[in-house]
């Protein structure tokens, strides 16, 4: 048997799966448990790594270590960027219910982590910058990400019909990610004519692996914190969204 | 709910099909697996209470509003960007797609460049033919509802086609009005054209009759 | 091609001119707000001078927004826009006209306007013409990208606030580059790259923003 056909029709049958709300929610209430505790895992790893092992830096101390909440949440929030946009172009191309509802669930996901990479990152520029905030290229990208998330989350509650919402949503979404790289050009070269305090560059390659590996384990187990709360987001709103249907009440009549 | 199969006998020229239609408005199916062939020479009126879905499935079949599940064809060819279908589709809605800076002939003329005419007296014609030459030239703000009306089913003359879909065209029309919109109709059915319009009362008793399919929601 | 663009295009500049209110408004308003800023702010030369090109970039986004409300609107309620849907018509040249024909009513009214501006400001010459150009490539990109949101809040009762929320972020790079050519220049740095910049985002917005468009609109329009 040819072996690309075969993984072909794997992941032919597996789309077909997912596209599916019913087949969604059944392999949901496998995956979710699955990525809650990879995340447990990992990050109780990363954190002891992070916060015992790792050596303090020899410029700022014990305050750099803030790094395995920041890094990984600013990874994060371009990521899920990512992925609201590919599923957003998934949904108006292929018409897939579940794309959307990938889009829908991913937002505020997404907000709260950027919203994350901001304070820790406001936090962290305190004892370092001095300051609360500085008009530093990454952070400011992150704050004009943190209105685009806030955009999509908006309209999409804006519209009385969620079918509507979701579809503006998607395009809105995929606009968006065109946009992105522009924007944080943009921001780049603007800061680069702004003459305020040094910039501060965070690591580089330059960083030790005791220091690397912490930090590596914590993005990893923050995705599959995502991914944790992506599926138990999108569960709630496909058993909201198919509360007519028969699985449903059948689902629920099991319970009682 | 039960599938509604419409089919007329008469198998040459236009055919609009829909297969397995349904309609969803917020969590609620409007309908489900709707089932209708229309073909030259009939007329199908959409019955049903209000909030049943007539609108709903009148866009759906000219393609503005979205499909939910199934599809619709015209020759056997799906709707969605079929140039083909929209060049044969005059559709009315409860909007009448009138603006109101323009006057009445500019309205008409607009719609006549978009159906690649450019004919200023056929729009006369057309105009007298409504009853409404005399505003011609009048702002369409200072015309009344039922004139506005009058004005928007005149777009259903400016080149024939053979799909008329009109939602609700007796609304707010003198008797005078209706008799004239009725004749209209019965010309573009035994012209081999094809009508799908919704109305509250029934048509049985008018002149629509021998052509009559009725669908009910 | 050409035909159904110069069709709808015409259509709108009759519509522009009969209702020549929206013609002016979108002027006023920039007008206005850039009035603001001097009145709010130490009365400094040097310091008007400095900002000036800033605030005429600001004042043009936000006029450019306030005329997106009634780009669509007014056609989606009284029918014509769900008539536009089902022609045999190219729908995104259709788009591509009315944009076009609301970037004549506002962003080059603008443009053609804000060296008059500048010299309020005390702007000196040199970046007049900068800023002119810089206004002139800009401000058809925001027309193309507003439009989107436009689109997307066409059936929405109250649009206006969130049509800001959504298309504000994404207007933030051609403010950056628009504005930061009037500061490089009086600078005396070289502006060749800024004007490429905006270039380049002009020609992706002409050729993805149509699309954009006409999906939003099939995407809310019911």
């Amino acid at each position: 048997m040819n072996p690309f056909v075969t993984v072909w029709d794997f992941f032919g049958r597996l789309y077909h799966r997912l596209a599916s709300p019913r087949e969604f929610y059944k392999i949901s209430r496998f995956t979710t448990p699955v990525f809650g505790l990879l995340f447990l895992l990992l990050t109780a790893a990363g954190t002891y790594l992070g916060l015992f092992v790792a050596p303090a830096d020899y410029q700022q101390g014990d305050s750099f270590r803030i790094i395995y909440v920041h890094v990984p949440s600013a990874w994060l929030s371009l990521f899920i960027y990512m992925v609201m946009a590919t599923a957003g172009a998934i949904g108006l191309i292929w018409r897939m219910k579940m794309a959307y509802v990938v889009v829908i669930c991913s937002a505020p996901i997404g907000a709260a982590f950027t919203a994350l990479a901001l304070i820790t990152g406001s936090l962290w520029g305190a004892p370092i910058w001095g300051t609360w905030w500085e008009w530093d290229a990454r952070l400011t990208s992150e704050l004009i990400l943190l209105f685009l998330y806030l955009g999509a989350m908006a309209l999409y509650y804006a519209f009385d019909d969620r079918k509507t919402g979701e579809r503006a949503t998607a395009v809105l979404a995929v606009v968006g990610v065109v946009i992105v790289p522009i924007i944080h050009y943009s921001v780049e070269w603007w800061s680069s004519l702004h003459q305020g305090a040094t910039v501060f560059r965070a690591g580089g390659p330059a960083m030790p692996s005791s220091m690397l590996t912490p930090l590596l384990l914590m993005a990893l187990g923050f995705t599959f914190f995502y991914g944790y709360c992506l599926f138990l987001r999108a569960q709630n709103m496909v058993l909201h969204n198919e509360r007519n249907s028969r699985w449903v009440k059948d689902l629920i009549n099991e319970l009682e | 709910m039960s599938a509604h199969e419409i089919s007329a006998a008469d198998s040459h020229g236009h055919c609009l099909a829909a297969n397995n239609l349904a309609c969803q408005r917020g969590e609620r199916w409007l309908f489900e697996g709707l089932n209708l062939t229309v073909s030259s020479g009939t007329c199908l009126h959409v019955i049903g209470a209000n909030g049943s879905g007539k609108t709903s499935l009148l866009r759906m079949l000219c393609g503005i509003s979205r499909i939910d599940r199934g599809d619709i064809t015209w020759q056997q060819k799906n709707i969605a960007g079929n140039d083909d279908y929209f060049s044969g589709l005059a559709y009315l809605g409860h909007k009448d797609g009138l603006k109101n800076e323009f006057t009445a002939a500019e309205n008409l003329e607009f719609y006549q460049r978009l159906n690649f005419e450019n004919d200023p007296a056929k729009v006369d014609e057309i105009l007298a033919e409504m009853g409404i030459l005399a505003c011609a030239d009048l702002p369409t703000f200072q015309l009344s509802f039922g004139q506005r009306r009058r004005l928007a089913l005149a777009r259903l003359l400016l080149v024939p086609r053979p799909l008329w879909v009109l939602d609700e065209p007796f609304t707010g029309i003198d008797q005078a009005g209706r008799n004239l919109i009725e004749r209209l109709c019965v010309e573009h059915l035994a012209a081999g054209g094809i009508l799908i319009l919704t109305n509250h009362q029934s048509l049985r008793s008018g002149p629509l009759k021998p052509f009559l399919n009725e669908l009910e929601l | 091609m050409t035909n159904t663009f110069m069709l709808y295009a015409m259509r709108e500049w009759q519509l522009l001119f009969r209702n020549s209110s929206t013609l002016a408004q979108p002027l006023c308003f920039f007008v206005i707000i850039a009035l603001l800023f001097p009145l709010s702010l130490p009365a400094e030369n040097a310091l008007l001078q400095r900002i000036g090109g800033g605030v005429i970039w600001v004042s043009a986004v936000l006029a450019t927004l306030l005329s997106l409300e009634s780009m669509f609107k007014p056609d989606y309620h009284d029918g014509a826009l769900e008539q536009w849907l089902i022609q045999p018509r190219s729908l995104t040249l259709a788009v591509v006209a009315k944009v076009f024909s609301q970037w004549s009513a506002t962003g080059l009214i603008l443009t053609l306007f804000a060296p008059v501006l500048c010299l309020t400001f005390r702007i000196p010459v040199e970046q007049i013409w900068v800023l002119f150009v810089g206004l002139l490539l800009g401000t058809p990109s925001l027309t193309l990208i507003g439009a989107i949101g436009a689109a997307l809040t066409v059936t929405l009762h109250r649009g206006g606030v969130l049509l800001a929320i959504i298309i504000l972020p994404l207007y933030i790079p051609i403010l950056i580059f628009g504005a930061g050519m009037v500061t490089q220049s009086a600078q005396g740095a070289d502006i060749t790259g800024q004007i490429y910049a905006l270039a380049a985002i002009l020609t992706l917005a002409l050729t993805l923003a149509p699309f954009a468009i006409v999906g939003a609109l099939r995407a809310t329009i019911d």
